[in-house]
């Protein structure tokens, strides 16, 4: 069963419900844009059973107009779809979803299917779980995960895409677990720009010390071999303020694996060594061969860093010296770490755009508020542009333009106050971005290239 | 001479006798001149079985299952006195949405303008009146129907029933949604059913229509196919559906009714139901006496 738990909305937990309505210019799309989650996996072929336009629209938004990633194998163009109308709702969609999955497995070449459901069959109440059942039983690699947009967003999307798979794919499980191996759960593949990269500097990391990786999405994953091996793991490691600590908890109950959860993903050397060094104590390597790997990553990290000192230090014409992020939580946390602990940026405004659920916003909060030992942020959760661009406006960035770290929706804005953007999260309809990363040791330099390319072409 | 078309929904529970009364209704009409139709928005697609001899016609839903494009005229069946014949029909049971079918029918006549064309006058909607969804809403709203009638007998469940009816009536009144005409009591024969049916009018301020007793005559007439006025046209049942059609084909003004809130109908009925159990008992020891 994949029913996903309805999240409380913070606008039912607070008197101020007219928050909640329309929203002006998104940063994220809804639940079933997690077909690009299964499409994210190697050889995975989402199948959708929804309207017309739902699946497009998520492509296009996710995939293209964020960092023109593409569709993947099986994902953007490819993905089947029902393409309900009048029809399926009135008499049900289920006969069209059989005749859909039949059709599809003659056509597409896929290790698994994964059916995502719309708001059409979810509002009609289609029993899609008996269409889906029947094909299991007959041996078909297929799952579904109920994705109706009115459920969630994106976020919520994928748990339930991660969740359907472990249950209704990898069954019991009692072997041997494999010490040394860990299952990654961290950022959401194509919402954020610039996951390929991230997930392949983080695997990178991880095997540096000796650790064996279940990436398992995007172009470093061996594919549904490694969901195969999740119960073998000795761990999960949830990197990431919140999400996949559902499918962490989710593991823990089916399989009795532990979980290591660090929410701050590493950008630069101070954050990169302390990763390192929690993932390696958890996992029980060690402490030597771990202080090795790290004096060497530092060693090339600070040779760059060493040259980019010129040009920090003298670059009179001046460097902005306040920030403000506008994105994800994950990526959010990370960028202000890495340039208030690093950098000495001063942070003016945070703002947390994907909706987490309500039970892990007291948590992000603490995250920010521990920013450094004598730096504590507090940050807002805005999902709408409108009044994410007012509090910007009115935020405190002294007497220099100020650098925004968001997205192409920033553009406008930030011309307005005469400033710099770099363009990290969805949208980034400005960026081509293909295995760019902006986190680990190496991504921090790709990060500190493209802030300060930025600065000093912003007279050019 | 264009005529005014009237349209009017009859809602109530199922099984109350929505279907018999309305079809009682559409034969009186026919009978002195009007030009009728009845459309049975309810997935049993039964309701104009009396008027076809007992024959179950083909709904406009059963005809898009087949097809994406249906011409309404292949939905429509004429049947007793030329009365036009309509059956929205619905899914399987279990699938699909009864509330979006029952929508599509109804748009599906109102788009192909037949009413204008068939030249009808009355136009009698028979709804499925728990008001489950906002597709059995669909004739109270956007003002298809003007007046709605609710057949209810004095059973608790029938009057739940209609007060819900009250309540959707009373959402969509100030959006130009129908108005209430009143409550057609079915299966009323005795004193204390009357009481009852008469206070909840009383209270939600609701005029009662008609007074239709239960009746041997309205089986015989169902089990051969007909109507009572068809098959019974003599009958003294017969004259109660004439008076109840004479009176809905005149009926020219209604209300937003007041419905009770749920703690309210749940006072009220334990109230009956208190007074039930007095009158039984008061019963019981009389004849006791008298043994
Ligand atoms: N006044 C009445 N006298 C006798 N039988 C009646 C009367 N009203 C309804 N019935 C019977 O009750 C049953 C249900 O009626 P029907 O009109 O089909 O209900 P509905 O359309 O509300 O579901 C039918 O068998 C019908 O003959
Ligand atoms: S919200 Fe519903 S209708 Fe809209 S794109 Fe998502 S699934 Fe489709
Ligand atoms: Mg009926």
């Amino acid at each position: 069963m994949a029913i996903l738990a309805l999240k409380s909305r913070p606008t039912e937990i607070t008197p101020d419900a007219d928050k909640s309505g329309p929203i002006e210019l998104v940063r994220y799309v809804c639940a079933i844009g997690a077909m690009q989650s299964a499409a994210a996996i190697p050889r995975v072929v989402p199948i959708t059973h929804c309207g017309p336009g739902c699946a497009d629209k998520q492509y296009m938004n996710l995939a293209f107009y964020n960092g023109f990633q593409g569709s993947g194998y099986g994902g953007g163009p490819v993905v089947p779809s029902t393409n309900a109308s009048q029809r399926e709702v009135i008499f049900g969609g289920a006969d069209r979803l059989r005749e859909l999955i039949e059709s599809s497995q003659t056509v597409l070449d896929a290790d698994l299917f994964v059916v995502l459901t719309g708001c059409i069959p979810d509002l009609v109440g289609d029993d899609v779980g008996s269409v889906v059942r029947d094909f299991q039983k007959k041996g078909v690699p297929i799952v579904y995960a109920e994705t109706g947009g009115f459920r969630g967003n994106n976020f919520t999307g994928h748990e339930a895409v991660t969740r359907a798979i472990i249950e209704q794919y990898l069954g019991p499980w009692d072997g041997v677990r494999e010490q040394g191996l860990v299952n990654l759960w961290s950022l959401l593949p194509y919402q954020n720009t610039f996951w390929r990269g991230d997930l392949e500097e983080i695997k990178r990391l991880l095997e540096s010390i000796g650790l064996k990786v279940n990436v398992l999405f995007g172009p470093d994953s061996a594919g549904l071999s490694e969901w195969r091996d999740i119960p073998r793991a000795q761990f999960n490691l949830v990197l990431s303020p919140w999400l996949g600590l559902a499918t962490a908890k989710l593991l823990e109950e089916r399989y009795d694996q532990p979980f290591l959860h660090l929410p701050v993903l590493p950008i630069g050397a101070r954050q990169s060594g302390e990763f390192l060094r929690q993932v390696a104590a958890f996992a029980g390597l060690p402490a030597e061969p771990v202080e090795q790997v790290i004096v060497r990553e530092e060693t090339r990290y600070y040779n760059y860093i060493d040259g980019f000192t010129d040009f920090y230090s003298e670059y009179w014409w001046g460097l902005p010296a306040r920030f403000a992020v506008i994105g994800d939580s994950a990526y959010n946390l990370a960028l202000t770490k890495f340039l208030v602990t690093q950098l000495g940026l001063i942070p003016a405004k945070q703002i947390v755009t994907e909706d987490p659920p309500v039970e892990h916003r007291d948590s992000i909060r603490e995250q920010f508020r521990a920013i450094d030992h004598d730096v504590s942020v507090e940050i807002d959760f805005i999902e709408d542009s409108y009044l994410i661009h007012d509090a910007i406006r009115k935020a405190d960035f002294g007497h220099k333009p100020p650098i925004i770290f968001g997205t192409t929706w920033e553009r406008d804005l930030v011309k307005e106050m005469k400033g710099s953007l770099i363009e990290v999260g969805f949208p980034a309809s400005y960026e081509v971005v293909l295995s760019r990363s902006y986190v680990g040791y190496r991504g921090a330099l790709s990060l500190l290239e493209r802030i300060y390319s930025t600065v000093v072409s912003h007279s050019a | 001479m264009a005529r005014k078309l009237k349209q009017i929904a009859i809602y109530g529970k199922g099984g109350i006798g929505k279907s018999t009364t309305t079809s009682n209704i559409s034969a009186a009409l026919a009978e002195a001149g009007y030009k009728v139709m009845q459309f049975g928005a309810d997935p049993k697609a039964d309701s104009t079985n009396t008027l076809r001899g007992g024959e179950y016609i083909p709904s406009v839903l059963d005809l898009l299952a087949e097809r994406r494009r249906v011409d309404a005229y292949e939905a429509i069946f004429e049947g007793f006195g030329g009365i036009y014949c309509v059956e929205a029909g619905g899914p399987q049971p279990g699938v699909g949405c009864a509330g979006r079918g029952i929508i599509t029918a109804v748009e599906l006549l109102k788009q192909q303008r037949v009413f204008e064309e068939l030249n009808i006058d009355i136009v009698i909607y028979d709804v499925l009146g728990d008001v489950v969804c906002g597709g059995f809403a669909v004739p109270v709203r956007e003002g298809i129907a003007e007046h709605v009638f609710t057949v209810s007998s004095s059973d608790f469940m029938a009057i739940y029933a209609a007060n819900n009816l009250f309540r959707g009536i009373e959402r969509f009144s100030n959006s130009g949604g129908a108005l209430l005409g009143g409550i057609i009591a079915n299966s009323i024969n005795t004193e204390f059913q009357r009481e009852i049916i008469d206070d909840f009018a009383a209270r939600t301020d609701t005029p009662i229509v008609q007074y239709v007793p239960r009746s041997l005559t309205v089986t015989q007439a169902e089990l051969s196919g007909r109507t009572t006025i068809e098959a019974a046209p003599q009958s003294a049942q017969a004259d109660v559906y004439r008076q109840l059609a004479k009176r809905i084909a005149d009926h020219t003004e209604s209300k937003v009714p007041t419905p009770l809130n749920p703690q309210q109908l749940r006072e009220w009925s334990a109230r009956w139901a208190d007074h039930l159990v007095a009158a039984e008992r008061a019963e019981a020891e009389r004849s006791r006496e008298i043994a």
